[in-house]
């Protein structure tokens, strides 16, 4: 930061697309609509995904708790129908980006292009500019490309030959990633995973839950007459009423507890990006749960998707998911 | 003892401690060393609880040389002993210790045998005889009654010192509380021991083994826990039980009941007549006389004082045949004795030649010629007695001379050790002018009626009740005076002993007198060679009678129960000639007893007349003018409580011991909690009961939850660390309606569906993560959690606001629903 200071003020003077500021006061939606757009959507996106209900649930808070989500399974559960319907449910920009082993990072952020008629070289936006962006099989693509999220993703703002340029807001990645192959992909950079709030499996559906997919699909796919149910807007002030929830100060020991378990009892342990991360899910479940204050128990049921991910272990038989539930197991909840 | 060092971190395991202890004494005096005390200390203690022991039977044993004399050499025996343990104690071993013990036990027993005149000899020749004595001694004959009681203290006492404390030096402390023990035990056998020396030399005994093993294992001073638990159990089960036969063993004595009577007093055991202070009179009426002349009725005959008690020593033997005659000359009278209610004695007019008829199938002689009943006598038991009435004239017993009978001399010039030389010297002043021992009496008779008034309302001395009425106390009643007057003519050499009994009552016709509880009295017999036992009196008549009469008016105004036989019923109290009594002088049964009150006939009495003090007057004149009304209550006083004296005089008494008790019960209590480290389950316990209200009502809720936590873990699991409080009851609901299949839960469990459950956890969750909850939402929490509780604890549900009365059972009650969670969670 400290040497980004000055740069920053300079670079902000000369950017040239400006989306709404963020100093601007938003006008948080009540409580009430907040819980309801929620339901809405997840109402919305279950007509298309059957089953995964708490995916599904996931995958808004994220939304509203501004995260970015890793999808991360075999093919063929429903990753990108998932994306796809969520960001179809929100009426707002969708940009989808296929990761493949030649994608270039200025595919992703953008290119300045030279115009023939003014003589002008003219910033062609990638793919990137979207509020929601679908970046599918994202674990195909080389570091280097991968990289070019990586400021995206964390200052909503894309840097392109020298000039940097600010994200429309709301700005949700949801990503997508095969967990087989691991011949013809790249592990994500551990810096690129710690932007992602959640990193979710979705798992093969359960037997009646497939029997109903097969059925609802037979004809035209449910996505193709899915209609939103909110606006850009709206999400926007949505996720300021989320952010206005109240945490108190037991909640916050609580997630500093879980954190510090985490690097006490595996080689890399859970950042502070991920404790801020988890405090947010919590305040948006909160919110879906119809809380203006959050609980240990929304700490609970965010900490294993925010966290695992987080968590790095030289110890084959125990993940990160084990750790996390070992903190969840064993970290007392109230001091 | 162990109370300052009652810190928390003690609680821990025996070999927490002994690590604990080895690394203070490496280190040195580090802070842990002030908490764990060293094998010296305990060393110390345990030493000081065997001398303690020692000192328990040491001082019963006292008791009974204080009285008999020896005390100078009970105590030599006794300190020579110690030191010989101590010498001894690294020179011989055990076999050898114990060897010499027996052996000085032996040469001890020997020299009272030989020295009360039956002979070594008799241990081979009686064993039988000998071990049936022993048996008696061991089932309640208290060693005071022994005739040479003395002696058998200093036989008895060497043997126990010794062993005893040369084991204990040694640091054999659990042996060395065998011998102590046994001697204690013995003495407590045969009812010398009073409860607090028992408990005393128990507690001490107990103490002794524990320290001793504190002592040799290490261990802190907080491990005393178990010891005072211990002793409390054994305070508490000795104090309830008291399968000691204790000195009453003979049949239950009259008023019985009655503790606070005079009657209780003067034979409140078989073979004992104790003091009291102040005593109620019962109006009862207990027995009828058939005798051509009155006379006193003695009941008892007692010869050993020990300062606060008469002791009659001696052992009763079934009458079979006469009984000895009186050397001197006498008249015979027969008497015809009834029981009108039950009676534990067998009055009889002095001296009895013959018991015969009826009730004499009972009767026991005991050594000093007075009848008892074997048993009680229920109403309507009744015996023919032939009695010796010696009534020398004065110059007779003037000339009787001090040729006394060496048997005589021995038993009956007893005096407490601690008899002061005051009270000879005093003694001798009142009978400077007398020569003869009749004229001695005569002068202590005359001195102690003048110089002290008559009073039942009177508190009771301690110490040498002799010297203390004499010198300290200006009124007092039969038995202060009789006690008073025996010492006082045993301190001039002639022999006397205290006899008790009853006055000779109410002379309703010719030969009958009717004898109540108000007419119990104790007077003195001196013996003059030739003539045999003379009784005297020491007790101011006049005043006795006045006071005597008073009650029983009273409780006849009163209607109590029992206090008239039909031929009595119509029969005035008073017979003495007041003005003020006009329907007594129309009375014409009335016959003339004016003497009746003094057998000793030819004395006379210095200041007895008509005149009545004013208060009796007063008395007479209320009792004419609200005749027939009920009367003020000073004046129903004395009489009306005969009846119920039982609730008047026996709280007091129960209270202190009551209060006694509790300490103590409390006190190991909080050593067993400590112990069981049940003082946070206590605590925890209280705290589900009752949570303090605080100001803030955001506290107040979270505290709400707590307690329903803590009442949930009871029936159900507790919660886990890393539960939330919403996922515990969440998960606990599950489990319920998971279960309702098999609803085999018991109705005091706390279903977790419940709806308060959900309310007083949403007002957790406000207050503690959310913006907090007002003050009306707090309370309703707290009483949602109140009515959950008392559902659930209902052994406790009317007494909440109890103060720490409840708090014992309602440990009980967490004992077993502890218990009960046990087993529903293995269920589980």
């Amino acid at each position: 930061m400290t040497d980004a200071d000055p740069p920053t003020d300079t670079v902000l003077e000369t950017t040239p697309i400006d989306v709404d500021e963020q100093t601007e006061a938003i006008d948080p939606l009540p409580l009430t609509r907040v819980e309801s757009i929620g339901t809405d959507i997840e109402a919305n996106v279950a007509r298309v995904i059957v089953g995964h209900e708490s995916v599904i649930e996931h995958v808004i808070t994220a939304l509203l708790g501004r995260g970015h989500v890793l999808l991360d399974d075999v093919p063929g559960v429903g990753k990108t129908m998932l994306a796809r319907s969520i960001a179809t449910s929100v009426d707002c920009t969708f940009r989808r980006i296929q990761f493949t082993p030649d994608l270039l990072p200025t595919d992703v952020t953008g290119v300045n292009v030279f115009n023939q008629q003014t003589r002008e070289f003219e910033f062609q936006p990638g793919p990137i500019f979207g509020n929601i962006v679908l970046g599918d099989e994202i674990n195909r693509a080389p570091p280097k490309t991968q990289s070019a999220l990586l400021e995206a993703m964390e200052e909503e703002q894309v840097t392109a030959d020298g000039e940097t340029r600010s994200l429309p807001a709301p700005f949700t990645v949801i990503a997508t990633q095969n967990a087989i192959e691991p011949n013809r992909t790249y592990d994500l950079p551990f810096a690129e995973l710690d932007r992602f709030m959640k990193k979710l499996h979705l798992g093969y559906p359960d037997p009646e839950d497939e029997a109903e997919l097969l059925g609802r699909t037979v004809g035209t796919h449910p996505i193709d007459e899915l209609e939103s149910v909110t606006d850009r807007e709206t999400l926007v002030r949505a996720r300021e009423t989320v952010s206005r929830v109240e945490v108190a100060e037991p909640v916050r020991a609580y997630v500093t507890r879980l954190a510090g378990y985490t690097r006490e009892n595996a080689h890399i342990g859970a950042s502070p990006r991920g404790a801020i991360a988890l405090l947010r899910a919590a305040q948006a479940r909160a919110v879906i749960n119809g809380r203006d204050y959050v609980t240990p128990d929304d700490v609970q049921a965010e900490a294993a998707v925010v966290l695992s991910h987080r968590v790095k272990t030289n110890d084959r038989t125990r993940d990160g998911q084990a750790i996390v539930a070992d903190a969840l197991e064993q970290v007392p909840v109230d001091g | 003892m162990s109370t300052e060092t009652n810190s928390e971190s003690t609680t821990g395991t025996a070999s927490d401690q002994r690590n604990a202890r080895t690394i203070s004494l490496g280190v040195g005096d580090g802070a842990t060393g002030s908490r764990t005390i060293g094998p010296d200390v305990f060393r110390i203690l345990s030493l000081g609880c065997v001398l303690l022991l020692i000192a328990s039977f040491v001082h019963v044993l006292h008791e009974v040389t204080q009285a008999v004399g020896g005390t100078p050499s009970l105590f030599a025996l006794v300190g020579g002993m110690l030191l010989a343990g101590t010498l001894l104690a690294r020179l011989i071993r055990p076999r050898t210790a114990l060897l010499a013990a027996l052996t000085v036990a032996g040469l001890g027993f020997a020299y009272y045998l030989e020295s009360s005149g039956v002979g070594v000899g008799i241990v081979l020749s009686q064993t039988g005889a000998l071990a049936a004595d022993i048996a008696t001694l061991a089932t309640g004959h208290p060693l005071i009654r022994t005739v040479e009681a003395g002696l058998w203290t200093l036989g008895f006492a060497p043997a126990p010192v010794f062993l005893s404390w040369y084991l204990a030096l040694r640091g054999r402390y659990a042996l060395s509380v065998l011998p102590g023990g046994f001697a204690l035990a013995f003495l407590v056998l045969t009812g010398d021991a009073d409860l607090t020396v028992t408990l005393l030399g128990t507690l001490a005994g107990l103490g002794a083994v524990g320290f001793g093993e504190l002592e040799r294992r290490g261990g802190s001073i907080s491990q005393a826990d178990l010891l005072a638990a211990l002793f409390a159990l054994i305070i508490v089960l000795s104090l309830s039980v008291s399968f000691v036969p204790g000195g009453d063993t003979g049949p239950a004595s009259i008023g019985a009941t009655d503790a606070g009577t005079l009657e209780g007093t003067i034979d409140s055991a078989g073979e004992r007549s104790g003091f009291t202070g102040q005593v109620d009179l019962s109006p009862e009426v207990r027995f009828t006389v058939e005798s051509e002349q009155p006379s006193y009725w003695r009941t008892g005959v007692y010869d050993r004082f020990t300062g606060d008690e008469w002791v009659r020593t001696g052992q009763e033997q079934p009458l079979d045949g006469p009984i000895n005659e009186p050397s001197g000359d006498y008249e015979t009278m027969q008497q015809l004795v009834t029981a009108e209610t039950e009676i534990g004695v067998m009055p009889v007019a002095p001296q009895p030649l013959t018991v015969t008829d009826g009730a004499a199938q009972y009767a026991e002689l005991s050594a000093h010629g007075q009848v008892h009943p074997s048993t009680t006598l229920i109403e309507g038991d009744s015996y023919v007695v032939e009695s010796a009435v010696v009534d020398p004239g004065q110059d007779e017993l003037k000339r009787a001379g001090t040729e006394y009978p060496d048997q005589i001399e021995e038993r009956y010039l007893q005096q407490p050790e601690d008899t002061s030389d005051e009270f000879a010297e005093y003694t001798a002043n009142v009978t400077a002018d007398a020569e003869t021992p009749y004229e001695k009496a005569a002068a202590i008779e005359t001195h102690l009626r003048s110089s002290k008034s008559y009073s039942l309302d009177v508190s009771q001395p301690s110490g040498n009740v002799a010297e203390e009425f004499l010198f300290e106390m200006d009124e007092g009643y039969c038995i202060y005076f009789a006690t008073t007057m025996t010492q006082m003519l045993r301190a001039e050499e002639v022999p006397t002993r205290y006899v008790t009994g009853y006055t000779s009552g109410q002379q309703v016709d010719d030969d009958t007198h009717v004898v109540r509880g108000l007419d119990a009295h104790a007077w003195v017999e001196v013996y003059f060679p030739d003539h045999g036992w003379v009784a005297f009196e020491p007790t101011p008549s006049g005043e006795r009678d006045d006071v005597h009469a008073d009650q029983l008016e009273d409780a006849r105004a009163d209607d109590v129960e029992n206090v008239d036989i039909e031929e009595s019923e119509d029969v005035p109290v008073r017979e003495d000639d007041d003005d003020e009594d006009e329907q007594n002088d129309r009375d014409p049964t009335g016959p003339d007893e004016g003497e009746q009150d003094d057998p000793e006939t030819n004395e006379t009495d210095p200041d007895q007349g008509p005149d009545t003090d004013p208060d009796s007057d007063t008395e007479n004149e209320s009792n004419e003018t609200t005749d027939g009304t009920s009367l003020p209550d000073a004046d129903g006083d004395g009489s009306s409580e005969g009846d119920d004296s039982d609730g008047f005089s026996l709280p007091v008494t129960v209270s202190r011991e009551l209060l006694a008790l509790t300490t103590v019960v409390l006190v190991g209590l909080a050593a067993g909690i400590h112990r069981t480290d049940g003082r946070t389950r206590l605590q925890r316990l209280v705290g589900l009961l009752w949570q303090r209200p605080t100001d803030d009502p955001d506290d107040d809720a979270a505290r709400a939850y707590r307690r329903l936590e803590r009442l949930l873990g009871r029936t159900h699991r507790p919660r886990r660390p890393g539960e939330s409080a919403r996922s515990y009851v969440t998960a606990l609901r599950t489990a319920a309606t998971d279960d309702t299949g098999d609803s085999l839960e018991s109705a005091t469990d706390v279903d977790p569906t419940d709806p308060r459950i959900e309310a007083v956890l949403e007002s957790y969750e406000q207050a503690v993560y959310g913006g907090g909850v007002n003050r009306r939402e707090a309370t309703s929490a707290v009483e949602a959690v109140d009515e959950l509780v008392r559902e659930q604890v209902p052994l406790v549900g009317g007494a909440m606001s109890g103060a720490g009365q409840h708090k014992a059972s309602t440990e009980r009650g967490s004992d077993d629903e502890n218990d009960g969670s046990d087993e529903s969670t293995t269920a589980e």
